[in-house]
Order: structure tokens, then C-alpha cells, then sequence
């Protein structure tokens, strides 16, 4: 009798355990679709006007290195100057942290619901932090909230970026040119297909980028950002202390993303787990926002980035400022460069600097709820189960 | 032992001889002690069926009257009690049931038994489980709490990884425009 019930126990604490194994590569397996989705989201970013449909095949060939084809354009640049472009990029992002400069920046871009052009004021202090003053170009200097910056300085030139940017393109240095009167060397970013992806104005005297642009697949600007005016030296300081305050937000930087994610996974978390072919997860934090426990996911090739983040919950029936917007059936919220939807019990917002058909497609190619099927329907029971029996989930 | 009388000891245990036939019994009975003795045990046989009978014949009168006071009809009636012992009686005589039936029964390995509540208390909470589960995963996937974005400080964040200026909130302080128009396309200015 005493075997008979040992066996029982032996089978109560097996079988469920077994079931919990099972609903765990079930989770596994939606959360690796949703990384598949997030790797489509990586290519939309590269301004292709790709249809939902070419979404996953289109991959990041649209934006960057697609397995060392000939690079019919770059074969007639010289070494030298392919070199010196990236050297320049690293002196730029070294001299952002490095330069103290205020000035006046206007960025140029489209969105969802279409282009618009931002005048703001930017402060930036040596080794200390940014803040932004933004307004609109018709009403500039009316006054809007300080916000922060990266620490870095602006336009996207950062030691972390630089550094990915030679995975994915090709850095050249074309020559000189000037901007709001101050000489500036040109570097230039090219896919390996040849077709140009950026441009940057770096200041000659100080290397901090004065002037951006970005172009599509098919050469067309998709943002342009520049200085129209621009003083370096010590700064006042009172602005970046007054952003700086701001700054002290509760996002905790992840040491190790990956593993980072493989946490968060286990407590039912669904975020996309890798992107191989695509943008790759170059950092991952976690926060607290009035709506709760945020996980910040970010996808960059050096050049775009994009920002995932996520939170458990459904979307709130009332969302002041955004705009209700259907795509391929899926119900979703835009607000200018950022969407935000529920699906599977969490709210996906995500940031792209990107043209709005690039981000309707990102929406369309997510997994939407629909019918599970028995396996799914289990799957998400299980994960219920192991939510309601783990306190720390 | 019963190739001397066969069935008619049986009957004339039941008391269903009368006759020539009860006479032959009597008359071989008187010199037979192996009939005598087979009789005597059918005698203690039936005096012991007939006792158990009577038991389940009270239990179902009991019963009965349990039944009838919450208002329910009887559910074992005495009649098939005792047209079940009767059957049960007829077959023994028959040697159609074997009297070591309930010890084999009770003789059977507990392995076995132990086996099956095993299977059957998994089985048991493997419905129980899938079934749970299957329960808990329907009912749509809303679950959670009403979030509203705090794309404010999405924002901020986005612009600090990616080095970019924050975009504007609120939206008032944007400046639709159809395109961005590029401000220069040569490296010249």
C-alpha cells in the first residue's frame, strides 16, 4: 500500500511537472514567432515600402549587409577613404561626449500621420548630459517641457552605434562641405548593394555632427536633421542641470540582454527572443511608468533604431492623443512616430524613425490574438496556472 | 460421491422427491454412508445460503423502508434477493459456480490492484490538469491591467539609446508638413 501511495506521489508531482514542460516550449515557440515579428519590424525600419506580405522576406536587405554581395559602387572607393569614414564616425562619437555646444536643431521627418518638422533647442554639456527644448517651427522658442538627451549629444552619433555601424555598412569619406558657416567633413553611409543610406557633416574643428541625413532603399531622404545654429564652449548650465534632473528615471540597464530576456521569459513574458537575420537586440532594460513594469527592448544596425517596450496588461479604452487605427484587421493606436496595440495580454508600444508605411507593416506582420487552437488555448492555460503559483511572475 | 444418487440427492435436499423416487432415496441413503454424509453437507450448504439470504432479504427490507420514508420506491426489491439466491442456489448444485470464486478473488496479487489505482489516479490527474489548463486559456486573452502608454517617456528613452532629439510632445508643437523636405542634398553647402 505504502509503494501504491508513493507512486501516486511520485505521479502528482511528475505529471503536472511534465504538462508545466510542455506549456513552457509552448510559450517558447509563440514567443520565438514574436521574434520573428520583431524581425520583420527591424526591416520595416529600413523605409521599405514593403507590403505585408513581403515583410518577413524583404529582412533587413533593404537595409544593410545581406551576405557580401558585390558592392558595385563601393568597389571603385579606395580603402583609405572607406577607412578614414569610419575613423571620422569614431572621433565623432568620441567628440559628443567630449564638446560642450548649445544650438538650434531641425529635424525633418515623416510620420504616420505625415511629415512634420521640429525646431528644438539643444544644450549639451562635456561629459555631462543633453536636454532638448522642442517646439514647433512656427512657434519656435515658444516653449515646451526640457527633455532628455542621450549624453552623447544628438544626431544618433554614439559610441554604441558607431560601433555596430560596421557590421552593416560601409563608411566613406567624400570630401568637405560646411554648415551654418562652420567647415564640415562629409562621410557617407552605403549598403553593400551600393545604395547610399546616410550622410553626416561632422564640424572639422571638433568632429560633433552638425547635419544628418538618412535615405530609404530607394535613395529618398526619409529624415534630415541640422544645425541652423550652433555655439561651442561652456555652457550656462543651468539648463542641463534642470534636464538633468529629469534624467534620474528607474530603467535599469540589463548587463546581458539575451539573458536579460531568457528571465523574463520564464515568468510568461512574451518578447522576441532573438533577431538573426535582422536589427540585433543591442540592449534591454527594465522600468516603471505610471502604467507599471515596462521592459524597454532596443534594435539598432548603427544607423536605425528601434525601440520596443512592453508591458503586461490590455490597452485602456481611453487613449488621449492617439489615433485609432486599423491595419489588416488588427485594431491599433498611432501617435506620430510611435504605435502602440495589445495583443496575448500585453501592450506592445513601439518607436521607429521610420515612414509610416514601414510602421503599418511592422504592426501587420506581429501575431494578433485569433484562435489559439487546443494547443494554444493549453499553452496560455499553463502559463496562467505557473502566473497564479509563482509570486515573483 | 454423487454418481450414486447424482441430482436426486440435490432434490431430495430441496424436498422435491415424493414417491418411488423419495423411497429409492431413502432406501439408498440408509445403505450408502457416502450419500448420507454428501446430504448432510448440501443440508449445512443450503441452512447457510438460506441464512445469508435472510440477511440480504432484512438489509433490503430496511433499505426499503429507508426509501419509503424519503419517498422513494425500493431500491432492491426482496423478491429479486431472494430469485437471485435461488439462481445462485440451482447453479452450485449444477457445479456452474465454483465455490473458491470470492477466495480467488481475494487471493489476487495486490500488485495488480496497486497498479491500477496508480493508473487510474494519474489518469485522474492528468484530466483534472489538461483540463484546468484548458478551462484557464479560454475566455479571451485580455488579461491584465488597463495600460495607457506613457509614450512621454518612451520617448525620452528612445531618444537617449538612439542619440536622436526627442520628439515633441505634445503633438501641438509639430509642424505638419506634406514631405520632409531635404534641407540640402549635396555635400557642397
Amino acid at each position: 500500500m505504502r509503494h501504491g501511495l508513493l507512486l501516486t506521489a511520485v505521479a502528482t508531482v511528475t505529471i503536472p511537472g511534465l504538462l508545466a514542460l510542455l506549456a513552457v516550449r509552448a510559450h517558447e515557440q509563440v514567443a520565438a514567432e514574436t521574434g520573428v515579428a520583431m524581425a520583420a519590424a527591424a526591416a520595416l525600419s529600413g523605409q521599405s515600402p514593403a507590403a505585408s506580405a513581403t515583410v518577413r522576406s524583404a529582412g533587413r536587405n533593404n537595409l544593410a549587409v545581406s551576405g557580401g554581395g558585390p558592392l558595385t559602387v563601393l568597389s571603385s572607393l579606395t580603402h583609405s577613404a572607406q577607412a578614414q569614414g569610419m575613423s571620422m564616425l569614431d572621433k565623432a562619437a568620441a567628440a559628443g561626449l567630449a564638446t560642450s555646444y548649445q544650438g538650434t536643431e531641425l529635424v525633418s521627418q515623416a510620420e504616420l500621420d505625415g511629415g512634420v518638422s521640429t525646431v528644438s533647442q539643444v544644450w549639451h554639456q562635456a561629459d555631462g548630459g543633453t536636454v532638448v527644448q522642442s517646439a514647433g517651427a512656427s512657434t519656435a522658442d515658444a516653449g515646451s517641457a526640457l527633455e532628455t538627451a542621450s549624453p552623447e549629444g544628438v544626431f544618433g552619433v554614439t559610441k554604441a552605434l558607431v560601433s555596430m555601424l560596421g557590421q552593416y555598412y560601409v563608411a566613406v569619406y567624400q570630401g568637405d562641405g560646411s554648415v551654418v558657416g562652420r567647415a564640415a567633413a562629409v562621410v557617407e553611409l552605403y549598403r553593400p548593394d551600393g545604395s547610399l543610406a546616410a550622410r553626416f557633416w561632422l564640424d572639422k574643428q571638433t568632429m560633433v555632427p552638425l547635419r544628418r541625413e538618412v535615405f530609404d532603399t530607394s535613395e529618398r531622404v526619409v529624415s534630415q536633421d541640422a544645425f541652423t545654429r550652433v555655439r561651442f564652449g561652456a555652457l550656462s548650465g543651468h539648463q542641463v542641470a534642470a534636464g538633468a534632473g529629469q534624467a534620474q528615471s528607474a530603467w535599469v540597464t540589463a548587463a546581458a540582454p539575451a539573458k536579460f530576456l531568457t528571465s523574463l521569459a520564464g515568468a510568461g513574458w512574451r518578447l522576441p527572443g532573438r533577431l538573426p537575420d535582422d536589427l540585433p537586440l543591442y540592449r534591454a532594460a527594465s522600468g516603471s511608468t505610471a502604467s507599471g513594469e515596462v521592459v524597454d527592448l532596443e534594435y539598432s544596425d548603427g544607423l536605425y533604431d528601434v525601440s520596443l517596450f512592453v508591458e503586461r496588461g490590455t490597452l485602456a479604452a481611453d487613449l488621449p492623443g492617439w489615433q485609432r487605427v486599423t491595419v489588416d484587421s488588427q485594431q491599433a493606436y498611432a501617435s506620430g512616430h510611435a504605435v502602440t496595440w495589445a495583443t496575448s495580454g500585453f501592450v506592445y508600444t513601439v518607436i521607429v524613425d521610420a515612414p509610416p508605411e514601414a510602421v503599418t507593416a511592422f504592426v501587420a506582420a506581429i501575431p494578433r490574438d485569433g484562435s489559439p487552437g487546443v494547443l494554444g488555448r493549453l499553452g496560455r492555460g499553463f502559463e496562467r496556472l505557473g502566473r497564479m503559483v509563482d509570486p515573483f511572475a | 460421491m454423487s454418481h450414486h444418487l447424482g441430482e436426486l440427492l440435490s432434490a431430495h435436499v430441496d424436498g422435491e422427491l415424493s414417491g418411488v423416487e423419495l423411497d429409492r432415496v431413502h432406501a439408498h441413503l440408509a445403505a450408502c454412508a457416502d450419500c448420507r454424509t454428501e446430504a448432510s453437507s448440501l443440508r449445512s450448504i443450503k441452512h447457510e445460503l438460506r441464512s445469508l439470504a435472510e440477511v440480504a432479504t432484512d438489509t433490503g427490507e430496511l433499505t426499503g423502508r429507508l426509501l419509503a420514508m424519503t419517498g422513494q420506491a425500493s431500491a432492491v426489491p426482496v423478491r429479486s434477493l431472494q430469485r437471485e439466491y435461488d439462481d445462485y442456489e440451482r447453479h452450485l448444485r449444477r457445479g456452474l459456480v465454483r465455490r473458491s470464486t470470492r477466495r480467488e478473488a481475494a487471493s489476487r496479487p495486490p500488485g495488480r490492484r496497486r497498479n491500477r489505482y496508480v493508473l487510474w489516479g494519474t489518469l485522474s490527474l492528468v484530466v483534472v490538469g489538461v483540463g484546468t489548463a484548458f478551462g484557464m486559456g479560454g475566455g479571451g486573452p485580455a488579461t491584465g491591467p488597463q495600460i495607457q502608454p506613457q509614450l512621454e517617456v518612451f520617448d525620452v528613452q528612445h531618444a537617449i539609446t538612439s542619440g536622436d532629439v526627442p520628439f515633441p510632445d505634445p503633438v501641438e508643437a509639430r509642424v505638419p508638413v506634406v514631405a520632409a523636405t531635404p534641407l540640402c542634398v549635396t555635400a557642397c553647402c
